[in-house]
């Protein structure tokens, strides 16, 4: 089964009252309301190819969670439309539930008064998972998230890694080739962060399935993800690559390097800015649009001068997303 | 694809139950002392009266009695589990009940089910051992055992919906936690459950007439003390059966509304 997941134009506009100030205006409101609409999705397309994790980023209230709302079904749209694995999700919202697995951030879907195991084999029951199919996968699961040493435990005493490895692998028993994750990270160390990632890419590399994530973690993103989707205030602000957002917004690399003659004339290579010159150390960055990537700087950088050392200070991604998100406000 | 194996759905509330073996003892004890206590206050409440509200003695002893019993079947304690609808809308965790390919509604129907067969249990186990210390009496008759059973069974069928109706209330008022307490009471004290409605002023008997709350206990229970004579039955089984499909269809139409308020958990 195709995995894909194909949105056009989703919009989703919420009607919400305004509640004036003051005891006459709460008064007014009462007699009179005001309605106001709120796009909290609009006109949003793009593409999942199967296969593929695609990071899902933007500001809180940014309209992130409304999507996957809307791509699991639970939401249906205002205008435009999605099809999730070949089904539209709030039109068929239990074939399509066969289709998807979902974690909601520290949302757990386990019974909090059993064990962990008795938890997963409700779930094989309403997915209607093959007791021998279950028992391979979940002996798969527990070697990538070692699950066996807690799965008899009751829920309400895991800690949290504990039971969000639990709903992860709940979110995929019943094997679906389409999985939405909802900040699964949330709150969890880095042990565990790192346990989940490493689980993710064996799904997706592995098992080919889908997955549509969503996280304020720029570490995890760049780990787990090759393209990511930018909304703020509801509406699509970039869908690209890693490096395109780099160049976009983080062209903020800076090459350091110590010259051998410090008395050598120093001409930047094109597209490179010389930033510092003091003695024999010198700075450069980029200049304009069309500027280099910092690897291609340092290479231009050591053809055109001799150097006796040379260093390089790149942003991070997450100064990238920071300056990204604050474009992407100032555009709204 | 064909449900085979979802209704082991039906397990989560017994399971829970018998993975927290002290909550266990808890509800055996507070069985025993309520039992007790019911039946000592009727004892004395007669102890200077023959009948009253056409109620002798023994049979106000067990229908109180019958009554504590059969409260057990639906009292389960959700809220520790985490597992009431109001907890699930709060925390945000309804949304996984819909995005399964079991529907919400046949879901909380499995769960109820699940929970009323291991409240039958223990009612069961309570009634056996209340029998033989002669705390209630038998059914006077085959037939009035056999019309008290289907009548029980409508009962509890209505008062599944009545906490369905409960339940559904969350989805529109998050914060409902008076109303709930309200509506609880007012649902114990109209279906007879603290008194036999025979108890209390006529007015109080015929609004309660027009209200589902005694179908759900007030009924069966007064067919098996013989207040309601067998006579009368057919009338109280089809008032029942009324009450089952007019809330079936409430709930169906609200289930359908509420499916629209999920979003209330934000996030």
């Amino acid at each position: 089964m195709s995995g894909s997941i194909e949105v056009r134009g989703l919009t989703r506009t919420f009607h919400t009252t305004v509640r004036r100030p003051g005891l006459a205006g709460a008064l007014r409101s009462l007699v009179n309301p005001e309605r106001v609409a709120k796009h909290a999705v609009l006109d949003v397309s793009f593409d999942v190819a199967p296969g593929e994790l695609l990071a899902l980023l933007g500001p809180n209230g940014a309209g992130k969670s409304t999507t996957i709302k809307m791509l699991t079904g639970i939401l249906t749209p205002t205008a435009g439309e999605a099809r999730v694995a070949g089904v539209v999700p709030y039109q068929e919202r239990e074939r399509n539930a066969r289709n998807i697995g979902a974690v909601f951030g520290q949302r757990t879907q386990l019974w909090w008064d059993l064990p962990v195991r008795e938890s997963f084999a409700i779930l094989r029951d309403i997915y209607e998972v093959p007791k021998a199919e279950h028992a391979a996968r979940l002996k798969e699961f527990d070697e990538l998230l070692d699950l066996s040493s807690f799965w008899d435990t009751r829920v309400r005493h895991l800690s949290l890694g504990q039971r969000v490895r639990s709903d992860l692998a709940a979110a995929l028993l019943h094997d679906p080739p389409v999985v939405f994750l909802d900040e699964p990270t949330i709150g969890m160390d880095v042990v565990v962060k790192e346990q989940v990632r490493e689980f993710l890419r064996n799904q997706v590399e592995e098992r080919g399935r889908t997955v549509l994530l969503t996280t304020h973690d720029m570490t995890e993103v760049e780990r787990l993800a090759e393209r990511v989707v930018l909304i703020n205030h509801g509406r699509l602000m970039l869908d690209g690559t890693l490096e395109e957002i780099r160049r976009k917004f983080g062209s903020t690399w800076q090459v350091r390097a110590t010259l051998a003659d410090p008395h050598a004339e120093v001409v930047p290579p094109p597209g490179i800015a010389l930033l510092r010159h003091d003695g024999p150390r010198v700075v450069f960055g980029p200049d304009g649009p069309d500027a280099p990537t910092v690897h291609q700087a340092l290479k231009a950088v050591i053809e055109r001068f001799e150097v006796t050392d040379i260093g390089i200070d790149e942003a991070d991604l997450e100064d990238v997303m920071r300056a990204a998100y604050v474009q992407a406000t100032g555009d709204a | 694809m064909a449900m085979v194996h979802a209704w082991r759905a039906a397990r989560v509330t017994p399971l829970g139950e018998l993975h927290a073996p002290p909550r266990m003892t808890a509800v055996l004890l507070r069985l025993s002392v309520q039992v007790v206590l019911v039946w000592s206050l009727w004892r004395g409440l007669y102890a200077q009266t023959g009948t009253t509200a056409g109620l002798d003695r023994d049979q106000a002893v067990t229908y109180a009695v019958l009554a504590v019993l059969a409260s057990r079947l639906r009292e389960l304690d959700q809220y520790t589990g985490r597992d009431t609808v109001l907890q699930h809308m709060h925390f945000g965790t309804i949304v996984y009940w819909y995005l399964r390919p079991l529907p919400p509604q046949r879901y909380y129907a499995l769960r109820a089910l699940g929970e009323q067969l291991y409240g039958l249990a223990w009612a069961l186990g309570g009634y056996a051992v209340c029998l033989a210390v002669g705390a209630v009496e038998p059914p006077r008759s085959a037939a009035v055992a056999g019309v008290f059973l289907l009548s029980m069974l409508l009962g509890q069928w209505v008062l599944y919906y009545v906490m369905l109706v409960l339940d559904q209330l969350c989805f529109f008022t998050l914060r409902n936690n008076a109303a709930m307490l309200i509506l609880l009471f007012a649902q114990n004290l109209l279906a007879g459950v603290y008194a036999p409605l025979w108890f209390f002023p006529d007015w109080f008997i015929t609004m309660s007439a027009f209200l589902p709350f005694q179908a759900t206990l007030s009924v069966p229970l007064s067919l098996y003390v013989g207040r309601i004579p067998l006579s009368d039955a057919a009338l109280q089984i089809a008032v029942q059966a009324a009450w089952v499909v007019a809330l079936a269809l409430f709930t169906r139409w609200v289930w359908r509304r509420a499916a629209q308020r999920v979003i209330s958990q934000g996030g």
